[in-house]
Formats: C-alpha cells, structure tokens, sequence
C-alpha cells in the first residue's frame, strides 16, 4: 500500500471510526494507574482521547467538499470484499450526506465534551478508565451513522449502549446514578434485542445485511415478517432516540451521569436513534411516502415535545430538566424530520444539529455549576451570576438559542419547522399538522419558561451563604463552553449558508434513494428526484441584528450621556439601608422564589395533568419494561394495518 | 419442523418480556434480559438451519455449486451476538451487586429514587 | 456611488432614529399612555393628570437617583431595560405603516411574535437580577401571562397567514408587507368574516401583552409592589415606563396593521398621523375602558382565560380560514 492511496479521501470515514477505537485501546492498554498530577489525574490519555477526536473530526470535515458539496456517495468495501454474485459479501461503509450531516454533528460533539472533560473529571476516581468508555462511546456512534450493513449498526448500538450505561453508572456515590443505568441498561438491553430480531428477520427474507441492498429489495415485496422486523428495528432505534416512551430513561440517566457524557447521551446518542429512524422509513422500507407513516412519525415527535417540555418544567433539578427538554427539542427533530417534506427534513437536520449545539452548551453550564457548588437541585442554587459571570452569559446564549429567541441559532430552526408543518398542512389540507405547528410554538414558550426558571434559581435571585465563595470555573470548561456558545450564534445569524452547506445537502440524499443503492454497486428502479426548499416567510437576522446594535447603541450612548449608572452600588457587609432590597418593612432575610413555586398560575391550571404525569412515571424499573413492550405491541399492530 | 424452533424462539423472548415486566426482583430481571438473548439467539441459528446441510466448512477448490451447506453468517451473528448477551449480563449483574450495597435491597419497587 | 450608499445609510439612520424610530416611539407611545390615564380617569369619575404626564413622569425619573441594591448583578440589571426599548424600537420599525415600511422583507408575523418576547424577556431577566422576592413572584407571573397571551396570538397569526396565503394564491403568508398589499387590494382584514373573531381575540390579548388591568398580575402594585420593578428606581425605571408605553404603541400598531389596513394616501406623514389616531382608539377601547370597567385577576384566572375564551375565539376564526370563510 502505497501513501498517496491511504491519503485517498475514500478511506476517511474508516480512518475517522478507528482513530477512536485505536484511543480507546491506547488508553485501556496504559493501565488504569492515575497519574500525579492533581490537574489532570489522567495524564497523558486526556491528551490522547482529545487528539483522538480531535483527529476524528478533521477526517470528517475533509468530506465536506466532496459529499457535501460534490454530491458524492463514499462506498468503502472493507479489505475491497465487494459484491460477488449480486450479493454483498463484504462489509461495507456508506458515507452519503446524511451520514456525513450526523458524523459532524457527533464529532464536534464529542471533540468539545472532551476538551471539557480533562478540567471537569479533575476530582473523579477512575479517570483513565473514563477516557477509554468515553473513545469507546464515541466511535460506536460514529460507526453506527457511517456504517453501510445493518448488523454493523446493531453491534455498534450494543457498544454504544454498553458504553453510556457504564458511564452513566460512572459516579457511583452520585444520588441515583446506579439505578439510573439499570433502568437504561434493561430497557436499552430490551431495544438492541429487538433491533437484532429485525435485522435477523431482513436477513431471513433478503439474504443480506447490507444497507443499500436492502433497499434495493424491500419496498415492493413487504410481507408481514418484513413489517415485523420494520416494527422491531424502529422500536429498538426508539428506545436509542429516548423518544416517547422511553423518555424516562432519559432523564435519568442525563440526570445522573457526568456533563460531559449528558453531552454525549442528549447530543449525540440521541440523534444516532433519529439516524436509525431515519435511514429505515427513508432508504431500507422507503414508507415515508404513505399519509400512515408520516402521521406515525409526526404524532410521536409531537406527542414527545409536549409531554416531555411539560414535564421538565415540573422538575426541581438543573440536569434532569434538561434532560427532558433534550427529548423535547427530539420530539421537534421528529416531527419535522416525519413531515417528509423537502423543507421538513432541512428544518429537522437543522434543529438536530441546533440541539446538539445548544443542548451540549446547557448540559456543561450544568456541569459547571455542579463542579463549583457540588449540587444540581434548583431549590438550593442561586445568585451565581455574580460569582460566575462568563458561565452566566454562556448559559444565557444556550437559554436563548433552545427557547427558539431570536436571533439564536434555535430560532432559526424552529421557524423552518413553523413553516414546513403549516405548509404540509396547506399541502394535504389536513388540519392534523397544523396542530403540529401550534404544539411547536406553544411548546417553544414552555421551553422559555422553564429556562427562566432555571435562570432565576440558579444564576440570580439571591445567593444563599454557603456560596459565598464560589469561584469561576477553569479556563478549559469555559473554552469548551465558549465554542458551543459560538457555534450557536453564527449558525443563528447564518441560517442560509448552514442549510445550504450541511442540512440541504443531507435532505436530498434522504430525497435521493437511489443513488443511495446505485453508488454501492446494486440496480434500482427508484429515478433521480429533484428537490426544492420554499419558504414561506421572511427572516434576515444579520440585518435585524444589525439594526439591533444600531438601536441599542443609540440608546446606550444617551443613556452613559444622562448619568444613567452614576450611582456606584456598595457591597460591603455594612451596606446603607437603600442598598439593601425592598422587603416591605420586613426584616431583611434570604427569601429566594424557589423554582418549585415559579409558574404556579400556569401549573395550577394544569394540576390534573401534572398529577397523572407525575404518578406515571413512577421509577419502576418494571413499569418502563412494560411502556416498552406495549409500545412494541403497538407498533406491530399499527405496522401490519398501515404498511 | 423448523418452524417449532421459531414459535420456541419468540416464545422465548416473549417469555423474557414477561419476566422483565412482572418480576420484581433485580436478579430476576437480569435473568429475563438473558432468556430473552436466547430467544434471539435461537431465532437466529434457526434461520440460518437447511436441513439435510453440512458445516460451513470447505477449501476453496471444494467448494462447488452443489455443496449444500447451512448458511455460515447467522451462525458468526449468533457468535458476536452471545457475546453480547454475556457481556450485559456481567455488567447488569455488576450493577445489581452495586445497588444491593448502596440500598439494601433487591426489590424494583424500592429502588425508584428517581422519579416524576 | 459613496454618495448614495452615504445617503442610503443616512436615510436608514432617520428611520431608526426618528420615524417610525425612536422618536415616534417615544412621542406617540407616551401620548397614548397619557390619553390611557386620562380616558380612565374620566371614566372613573376623577379629572386624572394632564395627557402630557407620562412625559414629566419620565424626565423626572431621569434625573432621579439610580440605586442599584448589594444583592444585584449590576450589568444584567442595568442593561436589561436598555434591551428591552432598543428591541422593541425595533419591531416598531418593521410594522408597516398602511403602504409606507421602513424595512420590508426582513421579517414577518412569526418572528414578529418571538421578537415581541425579547423586551418581556429582557424584563424578567433584570427582574431575576436585582434579587428581589417580589420581582421573583412578578416574574413568574410575567412568564405565566406570556406563556397565556402566547396561544391565542399563534392562532391569531396562523389564521392570518391562511387567510391572506389562500388569497394570494401561496396557500399560506407569512410575510407582514404581502398582508399589507392584500389589505391595500381587497380592502381590511376584518371585513372578512372570518377574521372578526380573530380580530376580537386579538384585541384581548392586547391588554395581556401591555400589562394592563384585568391582566396586571405581573405589576399588581397593591400586593407585590410593582414586582418586576420593585428594586428599579431612576433612569432605568424611566427606560422600563417609556418601554411599557412604546409596547402599547406596538401592540395597538400591529393590531391596526393586521386588521385595520388599507389604501394609504400616499403622504407618509399623513398616514402615520391616520395610524396613530386608529392607534388611540384601539387604546381607548381595548386598553381604557377595560380598565376602567374591570378588577384585576388571579394568575390562573388569567391564565385559564386566555387559554379558554381568547383561544377559543381565536380557533373560531383559524378553522373559519381554513375552510376558506
């Protein structure tokens, strides 16, 4: 093999999985000993899993030009076995835009957690043992969006799953955090077996398990055993994508393990099972043309962001509430991601992306705070601003951007969504999708209050004494931080250049099946199809933002010119009585609104609900098994009736 | 006859399901998942099954059209995917050994700190 | 070529700053609120201050003390309300005004309805900042009252956008110039009949949105003493009022532009002069008399009423569009 062969471009995607997996061996074959350094107990295997992502993305980000841009399907036969006798008898890796889209997403993902990681694991045990799952976890993921043959992406969930679950488990003394990985670990055990009898049901029909292949032969000869296993697979990717019901499991492992893998699980886990959704009705079964299969995929991505918002905003801890909002803003990517419209599936891959961003931001503000003060609970948290100011305005900027408040990057998204529904809903003149539209908008200012809540609980209001001396955190989380926070921004302002880059690109592979099967050496009869995204409104948030600075200069300078700030505030312990706040002529004493009591107007009206929501999802490990039984049952059901 | 080994085999896993969602006890959950495992298991060795077929084994040169042989993929699936089974049962049961220290109990009803 | 560009520029300047900017913010928004208090006053049976009080209000508050309290975070608390009016000024500015639109196709009614949360926002946020228990209470009311004012304005708008889409011909609109055009080619919105409830819907979430009785739980001065504002003094609250008033004149604006429009004269200054005075009115009706006429609320009272009568009516109208009515 000569070099300029293994600078091909083609072997990327391969290279960009083992970079991963080769760090992970590194790191495990180093033994698990910590070393001195207080700053860094893992020593050199945090520079090593950095670099490895690190090495991982640029791969990736050299496919841009020509699967992005170019239009081209990588087709890699692993050790060049390709097709023998019309069969696949190799084992292959196909890197069409789609794959492509998510690798990046998790990629970027997974670089910027573990530049986090190496400051914020500083006071774990185990930390070398850490770095090898968190390798493991990432180059699962990325094989699973990168891999051409189904029973690949199967081993790659189960070493996804196996990875998350250990290090959900990771803090062992961290309050729930064992049960928390049992529960997923049962449940997710419960999806990967019903993913394997799908695959194993394809292949007892096809004879093949690669992808391409497979949609080549299914749409036209579907039989009960291939709804059954079309049944079987999307409820094992449900249950990798924690959309309802299984958003449960979630919450509790988000809750439970380390920022930096809640990073992982909520960016990144969670779109591989959107992956798998996707890469099923769009290219193996092709259904997502039936009226039957969109209303499915629809109903649950808007059942998820209702329940799921409504739900955080009942919670009391800072990352359990994301984690409910991390399946809310999934249900978007669903729904729109279901409406199997050109501007639908931008709009979805857009907010898929968007999620990763800004969800990844929360989740390490989160993980900030719980590094400084040593608790996520809302009710105990308070008036941080003034000790951590940079996390304050990163939080904010991930706040702003997940509430959908312009011009963020989550705005952005949303409003493709508002638009693709509402026209899919003029399109069939079915009134169904656009209670989809008014669920997405009602859902996106309940995601804004519950970020006020967080924002009043945790980083103002008042400071309770025992944080009195709280500091910053270390530069390292911040830059990680201060990436995301950067991202979001600039995919807000640009919205054009994003599509028109990475989500437009992807949505015409899932547009374009065939090229699909054809760029991997099989016959199809499916045409090449052009697509064209319309929008029906009107947004320009460079210009907006540019009037904005416009204004808000202008009132700033008059404002400074009028003395507006002359009066300097005094913070010592002895503070005159007007600098004090206003208590009525009560004494003065720490009286923070807990989060709890936020939104009482609002919750009282739906205390039933509340109610109900709440004695549901009861903690039982047994209850989630049979949630997801059922929901196995009843995708059967609906699959032999709809398909 | 084969299609007994598929009623035994979704039996099986319907029987793991069954287990999952009625026992109460973290043990037996964990012996659920891996009935469950070995319903899948058999489902895949079944369907790789030709009667009347030999190993998988030959030579390049012994091979020919006629060769009548059971098909070799599900049995290297089946493989991989017991090795799977072992490795959640291992860790589930290391999480279990976990738990029963840190509540004191094995009972699914008790272990439910997280909730609502 | 510099020249235009210079000119253009310039031209864009006079728009921000003073018409439909700044300045007609300022001097219409708080002429409105004057003619608030005295119309209800007048409507109480007490002589009320002079119209021009908001504005003596407002330079006196200026020139006040600004006490920023030891448990705030200064710069979120200080930079709060300079947001909020400077976003605010900036939806005025895309309103349009009958033919005449200072920045056309830059946004429309849906990022109107999510830049109108930008002030709220900006609000709650330098509420959260001073630390105050009673901003605590008042913000979560003020989230509660949006999330409430929040449904009925998405079906409001969405039953817009059909109704105008279908007309035109693009099965929906979005964009506030084509609602423009439409109400210029087939005359106003509310004389369709599917339009009225929207329009009445509209009209009650309007006291919502301003924080106006019955809806002011959120300042509800009697019980939680002004709550957002409660630790603001000086320019800041200065800012706050001048933002409350410019929100009236938004409000009231875009409630003229998506019902009331139609054929302009042509004369900028007329019209505007035609808006305003269509403005006053809606103040009058929508803002003072129900003022005058009703108690404040409960939270959940209002909550449950925005989400039950407003959003009724408002769901009236969507499917009376949607079957093209």
């Amino acid at each position: 093999m000569n070099f300029a062969n293994m600078t091909d471009y083609h072997h990327f995607p391969i290279y960009a999985i083992m970079v991963l997996f080769l760090g992970a061996f590194i790191i495990a074959a180093s033994g698990g000993k910590p070393s001195k350094n207080p700053n860094n107990p893992a020593g050199f295997r945090a520079w090593i899993a950095l670099i490895a992502t690190a090495a991982s993305l640029c791969f990736l980000a050299a496919l841009i030009k020509p699967v992005m841009l170019d239009g081209e399907v990588i087709a890699y036969w692993m050790g060049s076995r390709g097709i023998s006798g019309g069969y696949a008898i190799g084992i292959a890796l196909e890197v069409d835009a789609l794959s492509l889209f998510f690798a990046l997403l998790i990629a970027t993902a997974v670089f910027v957690s573990a530049i986090y990681s190496i400051r914020y694991m500083v006071h774990d045990d185990c930390v070398p043992q850490y770095y090898v799952l968190y390798c493991l976890l990432a180059g699962g993921v990325l094989g699973l969006v990168l891999s051409g043959d189904i029973f690949n992406m199967f081993v790659m969930v189960e070493i996804l799953t196996f990875a998350a679950v250990a290090l959900t488990a990771f803090r062992t003394k961290v309050y729930g955090a064992l049960e928390a990985a049992f529960k997923y670990l049962v449940v997710g055990c419960m999806g990967s077996t019903a993913i394997l009898t799908g695959v194993i049901l394809l292949y007892a029909q096809y004879h093949t398990l690669n992808l391409a292949q497979l949609a080549s032969l299914i749409p036209g000869t579907m039989n009960n055993a291939t709804k059954l296993a079309f049944a079987f697979l999307y409820i094992g990717f449900s249950t990798k994508a924690f959309i309802v019901p299984f958003h449960p499991l979630a919450a509790d492992a988000h809750g439970a393990a380390p920022a930096s893998i809640s990073v992982l699980i909520s960016g990144v886990l969670t779109k591989s099972g959107i992956y798998g959704i996707m890469r099923l009705t769009y290219f193996l079964f092709q259904t997502m043309g039936l009226g039957r299969m969109q209303f499915m995929l629809v109903f649950i991505g808007s059942v998820s962001m209702f329940v799921c918002v409504t739900m955080a905003l009942a919670q009391h801890d800072f990352k359990r509430l994301l984690a409910y909002h991390s399946i809310s803003q999934i249900g978007y990517v669903l729904a729109a991601v279901g409406l199997a419209s050109a501007l639908g599936v931008s709009a979805g891959l857009y907010h898929a992306m968007n999620h990763t961003l800004f969800k990844g931001l929360l989740f390490l503000a989160a993980g900030a705070v719980l590094h400084e003060t040593g608790t996520t609970d809302l009710g105990k948290l308070g008036g941080l601003s003034k000790k951590m100011p940079h996390t304050t305005v990163l939080f904010l900027i991930g706040a702003f951007s997940i509430s959908g408040v312009p011009p963020f990057n989550g705005f952005a998204s949303k409003w493709m969504i508002y638009q693709a529904s509402y026209q899919k809903a003029v399109d069939t003149g079915n009134i169904g999708f656009l209670l989809v539209t008014i669920i997405a908008l009602v859902t996106s200012t309940l995601t804004l209050a519950s970020f006020v809540k967080v924002s009043q609980s945790v980083f103002f209001g008042q400071l309770p004494k025992e944080y009195e001396n709280v500091k910053e955190v270390p530069f390292g989380m911040r830059l990680a931080m201060g990436i995301l926070a950067a991202l979001c921004v600039v995919t807000g302002l640009f919205p054009k250049s994003v599509t028109a880059l990475l989500t437009e690109p992807a949505a015409k592979a899932a547009a374009n099946v065939g090229n699909y099967i054809t760029s991997m050496g099989f016959k199809t009869s499916l045409p090449a199809v052009e697509v064209s995204f319309v929008e029906a409104g009107v947004w320009e948030p460079i210009n907006w933002l540019l009037i904005l600075c416009i204004a808000l200069l202008g009132v700033t300078i008059v404002a400074v010119a009028g003395k507006y700030d002359h009066v300097s505030e005094t913070t010592s312990e002895n503070v005159e009585t007007k600098y004090q706040l206003f208590y009525g002529g009560e004494e003065n004493v720490y009286s923070q609104v807990g989060g709890g009591d936020l939104f009482w107007g609002f919750k009282h009206n739906w205390r039933h609900y509340f109610d109900f929501m709440h004695k549901l999802h009861s903690g039982v490990v047994n209850d989630y098994a049979l949630w997801a039984v059922v929901a196995l049952a009843l995708a059967i059901v609906y699959m032999m009736i709809a398909l | 006859m084969i299609q007994f080994n598929y009623i035994c085999s979704f039996f099986l896993i319907v029987l793991g399901f069954y287990t999952i969602v009625t026992k109460y006890n973290l043990v037996k959950t964990v012996i659920g998942m891996s009935i469950m495992d070995y319903g899948v298991n058999l489902l895949i060795i079944s369907i790789g099954y030709n009667p009347g077929g030999t190993a998988p084994i030959f030579t390049a040169g012994e091979l020919t059209r006629a060769s009548y042989f059971v098909d070799p993929i599900p049995q290297a699936l089946t493989l991989t995917s017991i090795v799977i089974g072992a490795c959640v049962t291992a860790m589930s049961m290391s999480l279990v050994i976990r738990m029963h220290e840190t509540y004191g109990t094995l009972d699914t009803r008790e272990i439910r700190r997280l909730r609502g | 070529m510099t020249a235009s560009i210079f000119l253009n520029g310039l031209q864009y300047l006079g728009y921000i700053l003073i018409f439909p900017g700044f300045l007609f913010c300022f001097l219409c928004g708080m002429l409105l609120t004057g003619i608030d208090r005295k119309l209800v006053a007048r409507m109480q049976k007490r002589v009320g201050p002079p119209i021009l009080q908001p504005f003596y209000d407002f330079f006196k508050l200026c020139g006040k003390e600004t006490i920023v309290p030891a448990a705030a975070s200064r710069t979120t608390f200080l930079m709060a309300p300079l947001v909020g009016l400077a976003a605010l000024v900036v939806i005025q500015l895309f309103i349009p005004i009958r033919g005449f639109s200072a920045f056309s196709g830059m946004a429309d009614i849906i990022v109107i309805l999510y830049l109108l949360l930008i002030p709220a926002l900006a609000a709650i946020l330098g509420a959260a900042a001073s630390g105050s228990p009673y901003a605590g209470v008042g913000l979560s009311r003020e989230m509660v009252t949006i999330i409430a004012c929040e449904l009925p304005l998405v079906l409001v708008l969405l039953a817009i956008a059909r109704t105008v889409g279908s007309a035109m011909g693009t099965g929906l609109c979005f964009s506030l110039s084509e609602i423009a055009r439409y109400q210029v080619e087939n005359g106003s919105l509310i004389t369709k009949l599917s339009m009225i409830p929207a329009a009445v819907a509209f009209a009650m979430v309007i006291p919502g949105e301003t924080g106006s009785h019955p809806f002011d739980t959120a300042e509800a001065e009697t019980e939680i003493c002004e709550g957002m504002h409660a630790e603001y003094s000086g320019a800041p609250l200065a800012v706050f009022k001048l933002s409350h008033a410019v929100k009236v004149l938004t409000m009231t604006s875009l409630f003229v532009a998506l019902f009331f429009g139609g054929v302009g004269t042509g004369i900028t200054a007329v019209d505007g002069v035609i808006v305003f005075a269509l403005c006053v009115a809606a103040t009058a009706l929508f803002i003072s008399f129900v003022h005058a006429v009703t108690a404040r609320l409960k939270i959940e009272q209002v909550f449950k009423y925005y989400w039950t009568v407003v959003s009724g009516l408002a769901l009236v109208s969507l499917v009376l569009a949607w079957y093209g009515l």
